[in-house]
């Protein structure tokens, strides 16, 4: 009998946990997502350039530390994107006409994503992802959350081949401005790649230049 | 013509009778166990930025080496965006497949990755012959089908390369260059007799 309401307890306790935890983020009613849904694609839709400084976490979970590197991203309407890594070392690549074009420390060299459709619809999804717009209902199974501070949406992709290495996007709103302040990929064995946005301008005007890499 | 004929027969026999412990002298192993330390320290992440030349294909990105406990390691090679491009386990000697892209996902060319980096990592080998020359001792170890020699300096007492061979012909060298504190800041593996080359630079994590 002491057992089983020392069982219950330990029980009771576990459930308890879990209810705070799923408290922190709550599901958005269906009214709220629509709502949510709405104003993001205006706000994308109205989005001609982002600039932003970014800091990335590889998690991988054997590891005893996150991976770290930092860099700047600059996005232009529709589809140009080019990513600076500066810290661990200096690279940068450039997404434009189905190539990624690299350069690794001075050396460059392009890469036909023609060839891989896997990586070539992850890399269109990152650049919806930067602009918040990744709302397609035939792709993904999308989940809307919220906090006191973000808006959090989770998109599931439904293609097998997208599937086979990323297990969800998780795209974190801030509240007030509908930024996309996070991007986080998370891999099928719970492993994730996280960026963090950080001194984002908008709608400044950019040169095609920029994206000469 | 003759001596043409003659001469190419004497290059063929050099080529032929070259072997890694030509000329050295081989001596009674003073050791049971050749020890590579450079990925032996289970609380370090051992990150380097990889450039992987596979048949023509290049791939860069980030290796990842953990040392998860004894006998025990594991390899994650991730694009620069944090995309895994292949991902092995070496537990007890024996290997475990992850995950890898399609275009490494084929067995020859995952069995050449596997062994290479087992001899990359694999911290206690058995010695079963030793070659001495003038500034290293030389190790032979066997794995698989492979003989592998172990070059240490006799000064630093470095691992400074390891070479593959099969039947007394080199397949793979590995070069541990710019050692620092425990640490091999440069390493470069360069196959033989295929295109397959791998180059790591150490980043600290």
């Amino acid at each position: 009998m002491h057992m089983n309401l020392k069982a219950c307890l330990i029980g009771f306790l576990l459930v308890l946990n879990s209810i705070t935890a799923i408290s922190q983020q709550i599901a958005l009613s269906e009214e709220e997502s629509k709502d949510l849904r709405i104003k993001v694609v205006e706000k994308s839709n109205n989005t001609t350039s982002i600039i932003s400084d970014f800091i990335q976490y590889k998690h991988l979970d054997f590891l005893s530390n996150d991976i770290e590197s930092r860099g700047n991203m600059v996005f232009k309407a529709p589809d140009l994107i080019k990513w600076e890594y500066n810290i661990p070392f200096k690279y940068s690549v450039v997404f434009k006409d189905g190539k990624l074009n690299i350069n690794d420390e001075g050396v460059k060299s392009k890469l036909d994503l023609s060839s891989n459709k896997a990586f070539k619809s992850l890399n269109n999804l990152i650049i919806k992802s930067v602009k918040g717009d990744m709302f397609d209902d035939n792709q993904f199974e999308i989940e809307y959350f919220k906090d006191n501070t973000h808006y959090y949406v989770r998109f599931k992709p439904k293609e097998k081949r997208l599937k086979s290495f990323i297990n969800e996007f998780m795209l974190s709103f801030d509240k007030e401005t509908l930024d996309v302040v996070e991007v986080k990929m998370i891999e099928n064995s719970e492993d994730y790649t996280l960026l963090k946005f950080i001194n984002q301008e908008f709608n400044r005007p950019i040169s095609n230049e920029v994206f000469l890499n | 013509m003759r001596y043409f004929l003659i001469s190419s027969l004497f290059l063929l026999l050099i080529s032929c009778s070259s072997s890694i412990t030509k000329g050295l002298l081989e001596q009674t192993p003073n050791k049971e166990i050749v020890v590579n330390n450079y990925f032996s320290n289970s609380d370090k992440d051992y990150v380097y930025k990889a450039k992987i030349s596979v048949y023509n294909t290049n791939f860069s990105g980030l290796l990842i080496i953990k040392k998860i406990n004894q006998n025990h390691h594991r390899i994650v090679f991730t694009t620069e965006f944090g995309n895994n491009i292949f991902d092995f386990e070496y537990i007890e000697n024996s290997f475990k497949l992850n995950s890898a892209v399609e275009k490494l996902n084929k067995k020859h060319i995952i069995n050449t990755l596997s062994d290479d980096f087992y001899l990359l990592v694999n911290q206690n080998n058995k010695v079963f012959k030793q070659f001495s020359e003038r500034n290293q001792m030389v190790y032979q170890t066997k794995f698989n089908d492979y003989d592998n020699y172990f070059f240490v300096s006799k000064t630093s007492n470095n691992l400074n390369k390891i070479v593959m061979a099969s039947k007394e012909k080199e397949k793979m060298t590995i070069f541990y260059n710019n050692i620092d504190n425990k640490t091999a800041k440069d390493i470069a593996m360069i196959h033989q007799n295929i295109k397959m080359s791998i180059y790591l630079t150490y980043l600290s994590n």
